[in-house]
């Protein structure tokens, strides 16, 4: 995994906080979850560590789609992210269980005067297991700088639906704030539990310094969805031909879908105007997904969220 | 070392749009985008060369810098990793296969011209599927074994790159000649500065972010319309 320290985006970046120290405590959020199916084969949380600012509570069963999956929320004690602030999560699904997991709420990253904000995930599923991570949207404010980097180990039978939305920023804040942040920089990268890497994607904005409003990039866009599904081959040539891509300019949503390096899975992409649009058809590509794996559809979205 | 009226000979003639190894049939998305109107004049499409230029120099170039190096040291093993870094950093099918494809045809029209070791050395080994065989690492290898210098192989990756795409447009944009050369002379212009910026960029730098164009070549890569391969 990366040192954050050494990536040549951020050198301009480097400056320590001037108010709490980095590392101190509530600066470093960090959790640690693990599922695996107990002695009655019902996945679980077996094990959970938690370090503030990021708070998550016993699982829930509310999925009715799946009812028998357990589904975790991870909360912010903190609010957004501030200057300094570092966060590290690791979730490991063991052999033939299963879980969800999602935010709370919008991530967003607080305007920045010093520093960065990081976050390091490690994945690791073991042979058929499955994981949705479905977070809520990322939103860089005013002169934020945001890196994750995420490490995916996953066995060539199981299955993850791996998804991120980024916002151009705080759209109906004051006079409307978009690509506006200094720094978006997000990796990700995966690997067999035998170390033979499979792809690695890594995404960096920086639209003070270069457009993002580009053709080709974000053009008139302002939402950006990122959805990667590991999966076997013969269960992703499936999800492929039921997805359709498309550019949709009644609604101003555009899709795309392409198979992903050294035939790892799916990596589907959408582009939109606002969050709900694209939070809807990110669920529905879900919910191919899950019925190709699992026999089920993802059930409606709950109206609150 | 090469003369330099040699190496500039060297470096037209492997820099043609006619050099046979099937530029001519990629768009990298264009179609799609000329199709969907997103596309349709030369300002747009400029644009658009901009951005798959990004894309193009933030991952093939790099690897192409770091092949180039590890051919001048003979380190066999770094060559292989370029290749498959490049792979790994590709997320869509489409521009994978055409990388391929180009990069085992230029290793098999260099076979024909030279006997290079190293360069049959990498042949081979794409025959045995041990390397993917992409485009900037065969550039790589045989500019280094030919006696070019780093700027001329990342001068002819740029400018390979911007002219593949505007000879794509002449064919489904609406534009012309003179407007598709005007657009290659000044993203040209900036060759210089981009490659000092990537010269001392590694794989880690490895990045691109296009979604909209992902998108294009999905449509492409899903679509029925074939003037240009996927």
């Amino acid at each position: 995994m990366n040192d954050f320290t050494n990536c040549r985006e951020l050198k301009p970046y480097q400056v320590p906080t001037k108010a709490m120290r980095l590392g101190a405590p509530g600066k470093y959020g960090m959790l640690d979850l693990v599922f695996e199916l107990d002695s009655n084969h019902k996945s679980i949380m077996r094990h959970w560590e938690r370090r503030a600012p990021l708070i998550v509570q016993q699982e829930l069963y509310f999925d009715e789609g799946m009812p028998e999956m357990p589904c975790v929320y991870i909360l912010s004690a903190g609010g957004p992210n501030v200057d300094g602030d570092r966060y590290q999560n690791r979730f490991t699904v063991k052999k033939d269980a299963y879980a969800f997991i999602s935010t709370g709420a919008a991530t967003k990253i607080a305007e920045m005067v010093y520093n960065f904000s990081g976050l390091k995930q490690t994945f690791i599923l073991e042979e058929n297991a499955y994981l949705e991570y479905i977070p809520e949207a990322t939103i860089p404010c005013r002169n934020s700088r945001y890196i994750t980097d995420t490490d995916i180990t996953i066995h060539p039978a199981a299955t993850l639906f791996y998804s991120e939305i980024y916002t151009g920023g705080r759209k109906y804040y004051n006079d409307g704030e978009l690509f506006v942040y200094d720094l978006l920089s997000v990796c990700t990268q995966a690997h067999r539990p035998d170390g033979k890497p499979l792809f690695r994607e890594k995404m960096v904005a920086s639209p003070k310094q270069k457009t993002v409003r580009a053709t080709g990039i974000m053009h008139h866009y302002d939402v950006f969805a990122n959805v990667i599904v590991l999966t076997p081959p013969d269960d992703a040539v499936r999800i492929y031909a039921l997805t359709q891509a498309f550019i949709n300019r009644d609604c101003d949503l555009a899709a795309g879908i392409s198979y992903l390096p050294n035939e790892s899975g799916l990596i589907f992409k959408v582009l939109g105007m606002e969050t709900q649009p694209v939070k809807k058809i990110i669920r529905q590509f879900g919910s191919i997904v899950r019925m190709q794996i699992k026999g089920k559809p993802l059930p409606e979205e709950f109206i609150w969220k | 070392m090469t003369d330099e009226i040699t190496r500039l000979m060297h470096l037209l003639e492997f820099s043609d749009s006619a050099f046979p190894i099937g530029t001519f049939s990629f768009s990298n998305g264009l179609e799609s985008a000329a199709f969907e109107g997103i596309v349709y004049d030369a300002d747009t499409l400029e644009q658009y060369t901009r951005t798959v230029l990004q894309q193009t120099i933030y991952c093939d170039g790099i690897a192409a810098l770091q092949a180039f190096r590890a051919a001048e040291h003979d380190d066999y093993e770094r060559i292989q990793n370029a290749d498959h870094q490049v792979i790994l950093c590709k997320m869509n099918a489409e521009a994978r296969l055409m990388l391929t494809r180009m990069g085992k045809k230029m290793a098999e029209i260099c076979m024909q011209i030279s006997d290079s070791p190293l360069i049959n050395r990498w042949l081979q080994d794409i025959r045995q599927e041990k390397v993917p065989g992409t485009y900037p690492i065969a550039q790589a290898i045989w500019f280094q074994q030919n006696g070019s210098t780093e700027k001329e192989l990342y001068a002819a990756i740029e400018y390979g790159a911007i002219n593949m795409l505007l000879n794509a447009a002449l064919r489904c944009v609406k534009v012309s000649h003179y407007e598709t050369q005007a657009i290659l002379y000044r993203l040209c212009s900036a060759t210089a500065s981009n490659y000092e910026m990537l010269r001392e960029m590694g794989f880690d730098d490895m990045q691109t972010f296009a979604p909209e164009m992902d998108i294009l070549a999905s449509l492409h890569e899903k679509g029925k319309m074939r003037m240009f391969m996927n």
